[in-house]
């Protein structure tokens, strides 16, 4: 290889394209545009729950009622935030009309008479009428409203136990054994009403936040994808110019011209996903910065990306039919090789594309090392996977050159 | 010696045969031009041998040796189009050429002086004048034995091609070997010591310009300018050449065909500016040995 004609390549190919208006502007609003669209769509922190709770109960004078019980319910928050918002409805009718419009996500029925009921200890009825038009609105509305109602069974249940103790202590003979005692009947009792003590414990480990996911799927279609276009634009730029026979009847080989365009066009590339990283940074203030490894993995499948591109490029020999395969290619694999999108919520089928197609491998392993830390060793296998593909790629890139040369003239 | 020896070069595109058999021999230190029409096919022979192109059969020998990688760093070529990148300044385009072909720095500044380029401007903003000589100067990169232009002056206005030519001379009082394509006649009469004339993807006659003007024999040309009307006649009756308000007719007598020229056009309703009676031009050997003319 002469370095000094992959050089003068790349040299003036970063001449061209700092004088050309239109790639600078790509060159920055490409990743401002991305970073803005995934952050503001998916990003940031997912907004707090809020159940729209539709209340029907009648006026009642015992010492608690319906209206107590909505009452304590309006007040529940978390992170002080409140969960439910309540609606008052006349009667049963027009609750469920607010139901089927969509209005709230649920209706509480109270029957006459549950105050009195509750309130000398017998059982209470509620009614719950769920929207399910929207399995996951349901889902999320039936949990809080069923936690809410078992949460605040629990704590009905332990007034009564402390009122049934006062009177187990009260009347307990005093002279059973040591074994028996009235805190062993409470221990007792409270494990019958509540068997499980499932403490909740907080631990803030490694967030998987949504903002460091998208910075690494924009990474993922500038490295994937734009390069593959760059590089083509570039080689169609040459034979449209008719410098490329030139080039070809130069000592430089294909070998010098491929990986002179490679190296111009990565060079935009970063510079393009660098101004990315740091606008997401200074807009959501998170970002992902990839290591060693990271920009390891970034350049080899680049090079898989733009070989591939270049194939096309050379295989067509025309601008336009390469720019329509290389977006017939690269719209389905965002989705599919999970590069847009988290693997875990793709089709069963689609998973072996996003496990071994190199560009998926890529995005999965970058994942690994920037968002969840994972140490590089073990991508490693990875690697050698995405470099072999990307030599076979750029191998078959330079046959597919020195083919398309004979033929350009 | 020899600088150049081709000999029985086919070459096809498809179906279509583009050189239908050349030989041609030029010599060292010569200018030598390829006189032919648009589509005779001198573009395609000099792409062959300064471009690599592929053909399908012949020999072709660049002084002694067969064409290779390695026998192209003696020809330096000088394409119609423009070789420069639009957006780099002229520096910059000579720069790029010389990374390319491993040149010392130092030989883009001698260059730049030596056609007086404007190192600082930029490619799209030259002169088709300068672009030509911005195509010279990356030709002449390597110092390279042979020069061969394609159509060197088409499209240039009168004074630069003037200035042109004489560099072309320059370059034949160093030693080099120029080998130049052209359809214009002027061109190769003013700078070729030999020509080739081709059609139709062959050789058709080699010679120095006074030899091929033998070829017409004592003709003489009867060579009228005006608003010319009424040619058909005249084209039909004699060998003749119209072109805008000029038209040339090849006569054996010229004494005994003006009268008839004359009054053709006349009748026709010419305005006739001037009639002189010329030696023939390599055009006119051009119409004579093909029937037609060169533009
Ligand atoms: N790449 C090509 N594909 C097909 N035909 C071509 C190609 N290049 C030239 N030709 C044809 O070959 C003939 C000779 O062309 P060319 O060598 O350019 O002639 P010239 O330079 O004398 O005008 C023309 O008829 C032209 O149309
Ligand atoms: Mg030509």
């Amino acid at each position: 290889m002469k370095a000094r004609a992959v050089k003068g390549i790349v040299v003036k190919d970063l001449r061209e394209t700092r004088r050309d208006r239109m790639a600078v502007f790509w060159i920055f609003v490409f990743p401002l545009m991305w970073v803005t669209l995934l952050g503001a769509i998916w990003g940031g922190s997912s907004p707090p729950v809020v159940v729209h709770v539709g209340a029907v109960y009648f006026n009642e004078s015992a010492p608690f009622t319906a209206s107590t019980l909505i009452g304590i319910m309006e007040n529940v928050s978390v992170d002080g935030q409140k969960v439910f918002r309540i609606t008052r409805y006349p009667d049963e009718s027009a609750g469920l009309e607010a139901v089927k419009a969509g209005r709230i996500d649920v209706l509480l029925v109270f029957p006459r008479g549950f105050g009195k009921n509750v309130s000398s200890g017998l059982q209470g009825k509620v009614y719950a009428y769920f929207d399910r038009s929207d399995p996951q609105k349901y889902q999320i509305a039936s949990g809080v409203v069923k936690g809410f109602f078992s949460e605040f069974e629990r704590e009905m249940a332990y007034r009564k136990l402390n009122i049934t103790l006062g009177y187990v202590e009260a009347y307990f003979p005093k002279n059973l054994s040591a074994n028996f005692s009235p805190s062993m009947v409470r221990a007792y009792l409270v494990g019958m009403m509540d068997p499980i003590d499932l403490k909740e414990e907080a631990v803030t480990g490694e967030r998987p936040s949504p903002i460091k996911f998208y910075v690494t799927s924009f990474i993922g279609i500038q490295f994937l994808f734009a390069t593959m276009l760059t590089v083509s634009n570039l080689l169609f730029e040459e034979i449209e110019k008719g410098t490329l026979r030139r080039i070809a009847a130069s000592p430089a080989t294909a070998w010098d011209f491929l990986v002179g365009k490679m190296l111009s066009t990565f060079i935009v590339i970063t510079a393009s996903i660098l101004i990315g990283v740091v606008y997401s940074k200074a807009v959501f203030k998170e970002t992902v910065f990839p290591g060693p490894t990271g920009w390891l993995i970034i350049a080899l499948s680049a090079v898989f990306s733009m070989s591939l591109g270049l194939a096309i490029a050379m295989g067509t020999r025309s601008m336009k039919a390469t720019n329509a395969l290389v977006n017939l290619i690269s719209m389905p694999l965002l989705f599919l090789a999970a590069i847009v999108i988290p693997e875990s919520i793709l089709p069963r089928w689609a998973r072996p594309i996003a496990d071994y197609f190199p560009l998926g491998t890529a995005l999965k392993d970058l994942r690994l090392l920037e968002i969840y830390h994972r140490p590089p060793s073990e991508v490693f296998p990875d690697v050698a996977w995405i470099a072999i593909n990307s030599l076979l790629m750029l191998l078959i890139a330079v046959l597919l050159y020195n083919w398309a040369i004979k033929r350009l003239q | 010696m020899r600088a150049i020896e081709v000999r029985g070069l086919r070459k096809g595109y498809g179906d279509f045969i583009a050189l239908n058999g050349i030989d041609l021999d030029v010599d060292e230190g010569e200018v030598f031009a390829l006189l032919g029409p648009n589509g005779a096919g001198k573009t395609t022979l000099i792409r062959i041998l300064a471009e690599g192109l592929s053909y399908d059969s012949g020999e072709i020998r660049v002084f002694g040796e067969p064409l290779s990688k390695k026998t192209a760093r003696l020809i330096g070529y000088a394409p119609q189009e423009s070789l420069a990148y639009d957006d780099l300044t002229v520096r910059e385009n000579l720069e790029f050429y010389a990374n390319l072909y491993d040149v010392p720095g130092k030989r883009v500044d001698e260059l730049i002086e030596r056609f007086k380029l404007p190192a600082k401007k930029k490619a799209k903003e030259l002169s088709g004048g300068f672009k030509k000589r911005l195509n010279l100067a990356v030709a002449l990169l390597y110092d390279p034995k042979i020069l061969v232009l394609d159509e060197p002056s088409t499209g240039l206005d009168v004074p630069s091609k003037r200035e042109l030519w004489e560099l072309i001379k320059e370059f034949r009082e160093e030693g080099k070997t120029v080998l130049l394509a052209t359809h214009y006649m002027e061109e190769a009469e003013a700078l070729a010591d030999r020509v080739a004339i081709m059609n139709e993807g062959k050789v058709i006659a080699v010679g120095t310009p006074e030899e091929l003007k033998g070829l017409a024999g004592n003709e003489s040309v009867i060579h009228v300018e005006g608003i010319l009307r009424g040619t058909e006649a005249i084209l039909r009756e004699f060998r003749a050449i119209e072109r805008e308000n000029v038209l040339r007719v090849s006569v054996e007598d010229a004494r005994k065909a003006l009268p008839k020229v004359v009054e053709a056009l006349v009748e026709g309703g010419s305005e006739i500016r001037s009639i002189r009676i010329e030696e023939p031009t390599l055009e006119d050997v051009f119409l004579k040995l093909t029937g037609r003319g060169l533009e």
